[in-house]
């Protein structure tokens, strides 16, 4: 037991999560998700994570499911956000459906939660194999190519740029604390309470320095990105046009459409197919 | 033609009352390789700023007189014209980088001024500065050294006539300060750049620079070639500059009449070797080495052991691929009363070392011990009346909005009797009285790191860690540190401190520990270290310059001070 706990803390450490966000922005970008182009995933995206929200239909939605399922796994998303999203969905309505379940609730209860349910799903990992899988930089080029401000996209890249800069700098702040700090006493159960509470005020007590030492390195920032021609690049079409230059449409783009257009129709005629059985 | 004129500039900062600049009038010709030395706060980043036209377009203030660059002024130009004649590199380089990836980064300008081969002149600028491997690397996968070369790769791409550069190497070590170096010469002999340094280390500047510039007080009080500028010891040392050992150590033996008044003052161990060798009067004994080595072994075996390290090995969490080891199979005791400098190239494992101790790092197999009890089960609490650490960087260590409150606060929630009282001699201990309601953000380097040493060891510990304490402070500075070392004697009497300073670790270290990729590859006092060639060249760790002078005359005797150096010369009356 004690082991087990002990693993447990020693998952969820900053230095963890520190780990789990770079590699969930920075390990993945070798994958056949990654690699596409990313004016064609926005489009697929704009499919995926609108159209669910329009059917009712319980096989169309799982076949959509498994297909996302599959795009996840092709994205080679960290096992945190996959958790995040677990919880997410379960929270959202899980919990319902297998509350319905265990209270003696019929298909006529459980088919709409569970079609909420795997609403919920498909919109979700759609999005997380979207711009998680992808490349942030990249998904900043296709948001550009769309006709969003160059400022967003430049905000999406420095984020992807100071990330591990942030984090690193939160968990030593968070570490002065700690060395520094005095913390209850946790043998009793209202001990472990307050110790608990006392570790999330450490954690939201952090953000201060760190904004303030933000604040202060954006200075040398500000400047330099003034001196590299930020501003000209906002003002000069050509910019845009040759940072544009390297998105390609690709042949796995090619194959990649082919295979949702393909998927989405088999499970349209699926669903017809089952519908007029039943 | 002059690269760069000045004409009767003064400037004043918005709000301040005294201009920081005064009547400054220079001219700094073409191709020129020109060190800007003075003390803090002189004005040297300020005019290095009013080269790139920062000033006055970007920052506002009142500026008199004219800045012309290939003789056009800087009023009339634009930032993105001037942008591509003068290059800039910040002192706080890391935040000049913006892009994820290091190509981007080095080609980000180029793109910016919409060159078409943005790409091409990215990759050769990172070629020009040995980057050439890392072209598709994230930046936070370089070291602390690589990611100054990007930032001057990132300058240089946009190839400026004129680059500057402010206080290069002050976070390097030895080895990757040579390398910016030799590549900023490169720059300006083979591709006859304009180069200008902020300086204050002047062992480089007599190797590489060509002129020097003294600044005091906001005005220019002369520009000389290297070597003339070098040899104005006085004037230097006035603004706190310390030129070479080699000089001072002529200029002392001169006034003691045991150099003749008309020998000229050598600035670097190529000259001091012809000025010194007809005067050496002895070359011997050994002894003094063996019997100091002696008597550091014998404190060895007194002091009981505090922390050690049993076959412990490292890795770290991969983001992608193997997961890289940083120890294998390490293995060290540190005892009580210890004063140990760690030293080794970036990257060698020196933070890796102290994260351990501190228990932030957990060993994958082996174990990490503090007084018999592993360091990963202390609480950090707990451990935190043991052990501190005060960081690299001192902003990281401000959690409150004023010193005093940043000092107190560990005693205050740990309800130490009398926490007042102690804050406030603390305060007095590091000078920080004036300053204890300020911010320790918006202090000077120097002051900072006071204010953090003051924090680290407000709970008196038993044990003080320091990650590179005098990195980024100028050479009076960093002198001002020591001195507080020598105030913790008593206080806190085991000291480890990862450092790349030598002068530091010679003035103070008592045991040297030398890291290189994971494993100790030497361990023990500085006349063993500094003897042993093979351990130099493996971590490019670089003695004092006094003592390679001293060697290099055959004086057996190592000297690690110019008082020892000058010892060995004029026998009875001096020593």
């Amino acid at each position: 037991m004690h082991k087990l706990t002990e693993n447990i803390l020693d998952k969820i450490s900053i230095d963890f999560l520190r780990n789990q966000v770079l590699k969930n922005a920075y390990g993945n970008d070798d994958t056949v998700i990654a690699g596409l182009d990313p004016r064609i995933l926005l489009v697929w995206y704009l499919f995926f994570g609108l159209v669910p929200w329009f059917m009712n239909d319980l096989v169309l939605l799982l076949c959509f499911f498994l297909f996302v399922v599959m795009t996840t796994r092709a994205a080679r998303i960290a096992p945190l956000v996959l958790v995040l999203f677990c919880v997410g969905v379960f929270t959202q309505t899980g919990y319902l459906f297998i509350a319905a379940l265990f209270f003696g609730g019929n298909t006529g209860t459980i088919v709409p939660l569970l079609v909420m349910t795997l609403k919920v799903a498909v919109v979700s990992l759609a999005s997380i194999t979207v711009f998680s899988g992808l490349d942030p930089d990249r998904l900043a080029s296709g948001l550009l190519w769309y006709g969003c401000p160059g400022q967003l996209s430049f905000s999406i890249s420095f984020a992807y740029r100071i990330l591990p800069v942030l984090m690193e700098e939160f968990q030593n702040i968070l570490l002065s604390y700690r060395m520094r700090g005095n913390p209850p006493d946790k043998s009793t159960f209202f001990g472990k309470i307050r110790y608990l509470g006392y570790q999330i005020k450490l954690i939201i007590q952090s953000f201060y320095p760190l904004m303030l030492n933000t604040a202060k390195r954006s200075r040398t920032t500000v400047e330099a990105l003034e001196l590299r021609g930020y501003r000209y690049s906002l003002q000069n079409p050509a910019v845009k046009r040759m940072k544009l230059a390297m998105l390609k449409v690709t042949r796995n783009d090619v194959i990649f459409v082919c295979v949702s257009a393909v998927w989405v129709a088999v499970s349209f005629i699926l669903s017809a197919g089952l519908s007029n059985v039943i | 033609m002059s690269a760069v004129e000045i004409k009767n500039l003064t400037f004043t900062y918005p709000g301040a009352k005294e201009p920081i600049l005064k009547n400054v009038s220079l001219e700094i010709e073409e191709g020129d390789f020109l060190a800007v030395v003075g003390n803090n706060g002189c004005g040297k980043s300020t005019l290095c700023k009013t080269l790139n036209g920062l000033i006055p377009h970007f920052i506002l203030g009142d500026m008199e007189g004219e800045v012309r660059i290939e003789g056009v002024s800087t009023k009339e130009q634009e930032i993105g014209t001037l942008a591509k004649k003068v290059g800039y590199v910040y002192q706080d380089f890391e935040n000049q980088i913006v892009c994820p990836t290091v190509l981007e980064d080095a080609s980000y300008a180029c793109l910016n001024y919409a060159m078409e081969d943005y790409e091409e002149k990215g990759r050769e600028a990172l070629e020009i500065c040995g980057l050439a491997s890392k072209v598709g690397d994230y930046v936070w996968q370089l070291s602390g050294g690589q990611k100054h070369l990007l930032a001057l790769a990132g300058t240089a791409a946009l190839s400026p006539d004129i680059l500057i550069l402010d206080e290069p190497i002050a976070q390097l070590d030895p080895m990757h300060a040579g390398r910016i170096y030799d590549i900023l010469k490169e720059l300006n002999e083979k591709y006859h750049k304009t180069v200008i340094v902020i300086e204050h280390h002047t062992g480089y500047i007599a190797k590489y620079c060509k002129n020097v510039l003294l600044m005091k007080d906001g005005g220019v009080k002369w520009k000389l070639s290297a070597k003339e500028g070098l040899r104005r010891v006085d004037e230097l040392l006035e603004s706190n500059i310390f030129p070479p050992q080699v000089t001072r150590a002529a200029l002392q033996m001169k006034r003691a009449g045991i150099l003749p008044e008309s020998v000229v003052l050598p600035v670097d161990i190529e000259d001091g070797k012809k000025v010194f060798a007809p005067y050496l009067k002895e070359t011997g004994p050994f002894r003094r080495e063996t019997a100091e080595s002696r008597a550091s072994e014998r404190k060895l075996e007194n002091g009981g052991k505090l922390v050690s390290f049993d076959n412990v090995t490292v890795t770290y969490r991969a983001v992608k691929g193997e997961p890289p080891k940083i120890f294998d199979n390490f293995s060290l005791e540190i005892r009580k009363g210890e004063k140990i400098a760690l030293i080794g190239s970036n990257g060698a494992g020196k933070s890796t070392m102290l994260k351990l101790m501190m228990g932030l790092i957990r060993p994958g197999v082996g174990r990490v011990t503090i007084r018999g009890k592993e360091t990963g089960s202390i609480s950090k609490e707990e451990l935190g009346k043991t052990i501190s650490m005060v960081y690299q960087n001192p902003e990281e260590m401000f959690i409150m909005d004023s010193i005093r409150r940043d000092v107190e606060y560990a005693m205050k929630v740990r309800k130490v009797e009398n926490y007042e009282k102690r804050t406030d001699e603390l305060l007095e201990m590091f000078r920080l009285t004036d300053l204890a309601d300020r911010d320790g953000r918006l202090l000077s380097g120097g002051q900072m790191r006071r204010a953090s040493l003051a924090i680290g060891i407000a709970l008196n510990p038993e044990m003080l860690l320091l990650d590179e304490p005098t990195a980024n402070l100028d050479i009076a500075t960093r002198r001002e540190i020591m001195k507080t070392l020598q105030m913790l004697k008593g206080i806190t009497d085991t000291v480890v401190i990862a450092t790349h300073d030598m002068q530091l670790v010679c003035d103070w270290a008592e045991r040297i520990i030398v890291l290189s990729s994971g494993y100790v590859i030497a361990d023990g006092p500085k006349e063993q270290i500094f003897a042993d060639m093979y351990v130099r060249s493996q971590v490019g760790i670089r003695p004092p310059e006094i003592y390679d002078m001293g060697r290099e005359l055959g004086i057996l005797k190592p000297c690690f001070t110019i008082d020892e150096f000058i010892g060995c010369f004029g026998g009875g009356q001096n020593a």
